[in-house]
């Protein structure tokens, strides 16, 4: 096939990977209830709210994930340097990353939890050892995903058919980037949806959670007590795929963009170097008119949301 | 130019930008994952971080096809600019329909740009929720400028002082993350963008992250002198 199409094909390949990756990323913060929300955990013992929620906050997403899939990207890169196949490269890599993450969340967990033994918050061994598989499972299937990403795009060229067009970047150094994104965005998007409204379902819908809530997180299932797995069944409708699609959506349109002014510009697909500012020029336009559409979609979701639910009613 | 001066001015320029770009950015950290403060539900680093990496990589993409400073460091401003585009638009999504919230801000009663009072719209006992559309322009600008400065930094690496492609990436979000966490102790906590109060403080940041980034160029120089790079 020709290495154009090739190239949108490993696009597109790429960009559904990425919509995976963060879908699992996020999950996977709601499981073992890691970054922003996981203070109400925290807090919850101390205005004598004792829970049965998993509590590993080691630090924030971003770097957490940078470190599993650098681990991954490490190893991936070692084992195809010394001619193992990638597939079997990228899943070991892998595997030595969710070990990493497994051993960081219990001792995170087991820390933070005995930390709050002065609020009488017991440790509850069933809600560790049942939630690391989770934990591990969700963990995976990022760390994989950001893995593979980073093994394609270091050799997207060899695979294309123009190795020229190989990333610079060596394989680690992608999985750190993306790691770093995929955390930077599962923070910023998938949160929202844990932490307004999923850690406090028995307040008011449509009002955001005043500080006299703080703590006060609802402790009570659909059936029996809350723990983590009923949040990830709640956030896997909504808050999940958003923040899945919300990388997938950036990765696109980046990829997008760069491909379309390569070739719009002649770059592509016998590389003449005379034309590559004109590619970068035309990616540049394409970017700034995606980011200026991004910017009117904003200014008519905020004017819809007022219009229809109006100004503020509650007391 | 002379090499030597071309890294550090470059380094200098993209570490005040990127300073600037974090300030600009709508930070709400935990307090905005429960609808508690307006803004992104993240820490200020991690965000920028977030949106420059992704700059970075578009901008070492096209830097091996363009040898023009300005269009790899527009070309990493422009990636950022899409991050946090799409970031901030899902975020409203999310509040918008998965907890029914409407975006308002919590230090100022009329948006300076629609001129949309934001007043009645906001939960009392709230700093405000969600990314209203002047925090939204003002992250955008941020994000625009402190991808700039980021891969500003990267090309400066790459062509100036030579370092191999990976190299130069590391180095340059080393430096990146170093001004990027100045302007997050100056800022302490959150910020709405422009409009807040608390970008006032802003010529204090720019200050240091001048003397620091000053301080980095000359350790790129002497790196890449000690090792050769530069003939």
């Amino acid at each position: 096939m020709e290495p154009i199409a090739m190239l949108f094909a490993w696009m597109l390949l790429i960009v559904f990977l990425a919509l995976i990756a963060c879908m699992f990323e996020d999950l996977e913060s709601d499981t073992g209830s890691q970054s922003n929300p996981n203070s109400q955990v925290q807090l919850a013992p101390q205005v004598g709210q004792v829970h049965r929620f998993f509590n590993k906050a080691i630090s924030g997403e971003a770097p957490a994930y940078a470190m599993y899939c650098t681990i991954a990207g490490v190893i991936a890169w070692v084992l195809l340097s010394k001619g193992v196949h990638p597939i079997m490269a990228i899943p070991i890599g892998t595997i030595v990353g969710e070990v990493v993450h497994v051993i960081f969340a219990t001792t995170a967990h087991l820390g933070r939890t005995t930390a709050q033994k002065r609020f009488e918050q017991p440790i509850y061994l069933d809600v560790l050892y049942g939630h690391l598989l989770p934990i591990a499972t969700h963990g995976f299937m990022a760390t994989l995903c950001i893995t593979a990403i980073a093994y394609i795009q270091s050799n997207l060229g060899t695979l294309s058919g123009l190795p020229e067009l190989n990333h610079p970047f060596a394989l680690p150094m992608l999985a750190f980037i993306w790691g770093i994104t995929v955390g930077a965005i599962g923070s910023s998007t998938g949160d929202i949806h844990y932490g307004t409204e999923r850690e406090f379902q028995d307040r008011p819908f449509g009002e955001g959670k005043r500080v006299v809530y703080h703590g006060k997180i609802t402790r009570y299932a659909e059936c029996g007590i809350r723990t983590q797995k009923d949040i990830v069944g709640f956030c896997v409708k909504y808050g999940g795929p958003c923040t899945g699609l919300t990388f997938g959506l950036i990765i696109l349109f980046e990829n997008w963009r760069t491909l379309v002014g390569m070739i719009a510009g002649n770059y592509l697909p016998d590389l003449q170097a005379t034309a590559g500012n004109m590619a970068a020029t035309i990616g540049i336009v394409l970017g700034l008119m995606i980011g200026i559409a991004l910017t009117v979609g904003n200014v008519v979701i905020v004017r819809w949301a007022r219009k229809r639910y109006g100004p503020f009613v509650g007391e | 130019m002379d090499p030597v001066l071309l890294i550090i001015v470059c380094v200098i320029i993209g570490g005040v930008l990127a300073s600037l770009g974090v300030h600009l950015l709508p930070v709400g950290g935990a307090p905005a994952a429960m609808g508690t403060a307006t803004g992104i539900a993240t820490g200020t680093v991690m965000l920028m971080f977030g949106a420059a990496m992704c700059g970075l990589f578009t901008a070492s993409t096209v830097a091996t096809f363009s040898n023009s400073i300005l269009l790899v460091s527009l070309s990493g401003a422009v990636g950022s600019w899409i991050m946090m585009g799409v970031t901030m638009l899902m975020a409203n999504i999310i509040y918008v329909f998965g907890t029914g919230i409407v975006p308002a801000s919590g230090r100022i009663d009329v948006d300076p740009i629609t001129k949309e009072s934001q007043k009645e719209y906001k939960t009392p006992q709230c700093d405000g929720h969600g990314v209203p559309n002047v925090s939204f322009i003002s992250g955008m600008i941020g994000a625009l400028l402190g991808g700039f400065g980021g891969a500003l930094i990267y090309f400066a690496l790459l062509n100036y002082a030579n370092f191999e492609p990976t190299t130069a990436g590391m180095v340059a979000m080393g430096i990146f993350v170093a001004n990027a966490i100045i302007a997050a102790y100056n800022i302490g906590g959150t910020i709405e963008g422009f409009h807040d109060p608390k970008f006032k403080r802003l010529p204090k940041a720019l200050i240091t992250c001048f003397v620091i980034s000053l301080f980095c160029g000359v350790l790129v120089w002497l790196a890449a002198n000690i090792g050769g790079l530069i003939k």
